[in-house]
């Protein structure tokens, strides 16, 4: 290797040539005198059943990346992101995650969103000391044998399915009826809510799993609507959510309607109509809405409304960044083993990544909180509790009316 | 108790109402061009998105949506046609039927790329329903009926009793004679792409106002399309109105007793069995 | 790089499989089967529950090819007379019947959840770091083993018998063969090469949910032997490789287009796959589907 007299090698500017064509190709701004950078890789929803979040998902890493590499990146080291779609599929997913994996190099893959593709690309991750994150609600997720590097931001559904059974209990319902769309967790969340629901003295009068992307859930909501509920616990996707709240109004159902805010938000509200969603809650285990790290989200994505899964993005990227700042590494395997150190108590609360890399540089011990919640997790990976916020629709805004603190 | 089963009866009418549109263009497309157009979905999803263009994009009010819809629909049928199928008319029908795939994937993606993945709906208010001695039914589904129905009259009409109409069932019944009873079957063939694709298109703004629009929506409603058109004996219009409410009441119904999950099962399994058993279709002559 | 060409190649050759079975059924049949990928599930499934078990994996494989091929024979002998275009619709209904059954009957398929760790042949023998390539090449023996089986059919007795068959059906029966129950043969064995594919596919992945088993999967297997032309089966093989081109063509293209965001991105390539199948058609006169004699 020839020494070209001022102490570069011709191996080093090559990787500075190459590390700066690359950033070239991002649009960010070169830093001169860069050293490695650091390949994280995004694998979210942008077509498929999950295309209508996967966009805003992807957008709200990107988002960070850009607010730290600008202020100077990771001691230094600026953060290349590469971006891949899932498009909902789990085969293309694997082909998608050995692009990252084995041609990008990535140490992190981010934003997975449906269970199966969640589960198809995590052998890839883990046996090549990738950690992943995401989105997905299987409870399989907690029990592959992952060797650590699988994480999720999102709760479990005996979580999910006790607190919104709670919810209902609280509200003092008495007859409801439960519809879920056909996934993964259909039933398990439904066997926990009835259990927990039914052990708090209400019925549940109905349990009906439907088919994803009918185009009409007359009939099924016929066989509901019979058995006289007040209340209707509807675990849905938006898409099909808003044919069944059309549906009822038309029926003329006057009930509640309970369900998750991946499938309630503004989107279903402006689709049906301020009328038709008027009352119905919204139950947010998945958004701390009232934190200052979904304000900060909020602030990044310019106000556009921010729906659940881009909160977990956004606190997918903060605790792979973090992380890699606390431990100085720039490994999958060194995510890994600093992870609960930014993520847990104890430690200085911080909601972003700028707020919490200053707080690493004076040696102090942080503890991430999330826009998605408190963001700590258990042994499994896992979440161990969120927030809930509980919004209900009033003249067409989900207005939020409580909350726990998990 | 009765109306409990009876509500499941009009549910099935709806449904039935709401394919009968996109069934009879079928059947028609079938009748004269002689391969199963795959792409009928799609003209469903464009309809659908046309409307939401005039009606959202350009805040025209719904009727005047619905008039724009009917209108262009049909020039996409006759884009299509001539662009897809014309250099493909000595074809066999299988071809044609995996030319129609390509389409239907090329005009879904078109969509997603203009509009996106997410469904959006018309500026129109939703109504509250209307009940009648315990049976719950939509004012938008009642006019649903009222749409389809006119058209059912209307397409009749027309191929009874005018010109075109008479030449459209000549080459349906037997190209060669028609041609040679000077029946120009390229104008036939233009035409019944145009009413084909316009039918299936104000199906598509109807199932927009019912529920929502999306770029998948019309494939959600392929195989029912099939069905109908199948079971009311393929390439004869008026029965693609009796196999579609057969189908609407039959997914239905079903639901009675079958679990909501295998709701997919029922067109599948009618169509098989059909075919299997009585190919002319329920109400079809044998050819 | 390597990696990520080891895993495209495993794929490409899973569908070369697929495609030699399909063409199988098509080129000797003349069977329109648009519900291929049902076959394809039945031997994912059955190996992956059978290997979860505990059943080793050279009998996993064999009860999942006999399956795969039994459904085939029944599937042929309820639909082999119907006109090909309704033909087409009934296959495709067999596969979406399946996969319903796969999504609902949880207790068990798993459901939606699908089947996590499914045990990879001798993997503890190889340990982790060759055994990507290690499958690779199991599958490409067994795959050229396939090959040189069907290439051996098509120029044995049985095979000119086969193509006497598929050139005119009518003399052939006349000839006293019989025509139906070699048609049936030949479909049952194009089955049970889609059900051996799908072992292979449940085995690398480790990973199978009903959601994988869509006919967007056939209908890209019928891409595949298209877009390899010729209708032999070097045509389908090569037809992989094409198919695969297709499905990983804008990946790293996108990289140099980021105007373009995600879904518009997918949305293009989906088009041009449209509009090339679409070209191919027009324009490929002879080839995968020559026009048919019109005898009536």
């Amino acid at each position: 290797m020839k020494n070209n007299g001022n102490g570069v090698t011709r191996r080093e500017s090559l990787k500075i040539i190459g590390g700066a064509a690359g950033l070239m190709t991002m649009g960010l701004p070169i830093n001169l005198g860069a050293q490695e950078p650091i390949r994280l890789g995004t694998l979210c929803p942008l077509t498929g059943a999950g295309g209508p979040y996967g966009p805003q998902m992807q957008q709200a890493i990107a988002a960070v990346v850009k607010e730290l590499n600008d202020a100077g990146g990771i001691w230094g080291h600026p953060v290349q992101l590469f971006n891949e779609d899932s498009q909902t599929n789990p085969e293309a997913a694997v082909r998608a995650v050995h692009k990252l994996i084995d041609v990008n190099k990535v140490i992190a893959v981010m934003g997975t969103w449906a269970s199966a593709v969640t589960m198809a690309v995590a052998p890839i991750c883990f046996n090549n000391r990738v950690v992943e994150f995401s989105v997905s609600g299987a409870d399989a997720i907690s029990d592959l044998k992952d060797d650590d590097y699988i994480w999720r931001t999102q709760p479990n559904t005996f979580l999910q399915g006790e607190f919104h059974a709670k919810f209902a209990l609280q509200k003092g319902w008495k007859r409801i009826a439960y519809m879920a769309v056909q996934t993964p967790y259909a039933k398990s969340f439904g066997d926990t809510y009835k259990k927990v629901a039914e052990a708090g003295g209400a019925k549940i009068l109905e349990y009906l799993i439907y088919e994803a992307d009918k185009p009409s859930y007359r009939s099924e909501l016929t066989k509901v609507l019979a058995t006289k509920p007040e209340h209707i616990m509807l675990m849905g996707y938006t898409p099909d959510s808003i044919a069944i709240f059309k549906e009822l109004y038309k029926m003329g159902y006057k009930g509640g309607i309970q369900g998750p805010s991946f499938a309630i938000n503004q989107k279903l509200v402006d689709g049906v109509g301020a009328e038709v969603a008027e009352g119905a809650y919204s139950l947010d285990p998945a958004s701390d809405l009232q934190s200052p790290a979904f304000k900060n989200l909020t602030r990044l994505l310019g106000a556009q409304d921010v729906n659940s899964y881009a909160a977990q993005t956004y606190d997918h990227i903060n605790l792979v960044t973090l992380s890699l700042a606390e431990g100085k590494v720039n490994t999958g395997t060194g995510i890994r083993d600093n992870l609960r150190k930014v993520a847990n108590p104890p430690g200085t609360e911080v909601s972003g990544f700028m707020e919490g890399y200053k707080l690493i540089k004076e040696g102090k011990k942080i503890n991430y909180q999330g826009a998605s919640g408190a963001c700590d997790f258990d042994d499994k990976g896992d979440i161990l509790s969120r927030p809930f916020s509980f919004s209900q629709v009033k003249g067409g805004k989900l207005v939020v009316i409580g909350g726990i603190k998990g | 108790m009765a109306e409990y089963y009876f509500q499941y009866i009009v549910n099935g009418i709806i449904s039935g109402g709401i394919l009968a549109l996109p069934a009879i263009a079928f059947s028609l497309l079938y009748g004269i061009l002689r391969f199963a157009n795959f792409a009928i979905g799609t003209y469903l999803t464009a309809g659908a998105f046309i409307a939401y263009a005039a009606n959202v994009t350009l805040g025209l009010p719904i009727y005047a949506a619905f008039l724009v819809t009917m209108v262009v629909s049909g020039f996409l049928g006759v884009g299509v046609d001539q662009l897809a199928f014309r250099p493909m008319r000595k074809r066999r029908p299988l071809t044609l039927a995996i030319v129609s795939i390509a389409v239907s994937f090329i005009l879904e993606n078109m969509a997603r790329f203009i509009w996106g993945n997410e469904h959006k709906s018309y500026n129109i208010p939703v109504l509250r329903g209307m009940e009648w001695g315990g049976i719950r039914i939509g004012k938008e589904q009642i006019l649903i009926l009222f749409i389809a129905l006119a058209f059912m009259i209307l397409i009749q009409a027309l191929l009874r009793f005018t010109r075109m109409g008479k030449a459209m069932r000549a080459v349906a019944d037997n190209a060669m004679l028609a041609s040679v009873k000077g029946i120009d079957s390229e104008q036939v063939i233009l035409r019944t792409s145009y009413i084909g694709a316009a039918l299936a298109g104000t199906a598509g703004m109807m199932v927009g106002i019912d529920t929502t629009i999306d770029p998948l929506m019309g494939f959600k409603f392929v195989l029912s399309i099939f069905a109908s058109a199948i079971l009311g004996g393929i390439g004869s219009a008026t029965t693609a109105v009796g196999g579609a409410f057969f189908v609407g009441l039959a997914e239905e119904v079903s639901m009675i007793w079958l679990p909501a999950t295998y709701k997919s099962a029922i067109g599948f399994g009618m169509i098989v069995l059909v075919l299997l058993f009585r190919p002319q279709g329920l109400f079809g002559r044998n050819r | 790089m390597i990696n990520y060409l080891i895993a495209i190649f495993t794929f490409v050759l899973i569908y070369a499989m697929l495609a030699l079975g399909l063409n199988l059924q098509w080129g000797f049949t003349g069977l329109v089967n648009l519900g291929h990928v049902g076959f394809f599930a039945i031997g994912a499934y059955t190996s992956a529950l059978l290997a979860k078990a505990g059943v080793p994996f050279a009998l996993s494989l064999a009860v999942a090819i006999l399956l795969a091929g039994f459904a085939g024979t029944l599937l042929a002998m309820t639909t082999l007379r119907l006109k090909e275009d309704f033909l087409a619709i009934v296959t495709l209904g067999f596969s979406e019947i399946l996969r319903l059954f796969l999504l609902n009957e949880s207790w068990l398929t798993g459901g939606a959840n699908g089947i996590i760790d499914i045990p990879r042949p001798i993997r503890r023998l190889i340990g982790q770091h060759y055994y990507e390539i290690f499958y690779l090449l199991m599958l490409a023996a067994v795959l050229l083993l396939v090959f040189l089986f069907l290439e051996r059919l098509r120029l044995s007795p049985y095979g000119r018998m086969l193509r006497a068959i598929r050139e005119d059906e009518i003399v052939a029966a006349t000839a006293g063969k019989n025509v139906f129950r070699s048609k049936v043969q030949v479909f049952t064995l194009g089955a049970s090469l889609a059900g051996l594919a799908g072992v292979f596919y449940a085995h690398y992945l480790s990973y199978i949910a009903p959601e994988m088993f869509v006919p967007l999967v056939s209908i890209n297997v019928w891409v595949a032997l298209i877009a390899g032309g010729s209708g032999n089966n070097k045509g389908a093989i090569l037809g992989a490789f094409v198919l695969m081109g297709f499905l990983e063509s804008t990946r790293f293209v996108k990289d140099f287009i980021p105007m373009l965001s995600g879904f518009r991105l997918a949305a293009v390539r989906e088009i041009l796959v449209g509009l090339s199948l679409i070209l191919i058609m027009i324009y490929k006169q002879e080839g995968v589907l020559p026009e048919e004699k019109i005898l009536s």
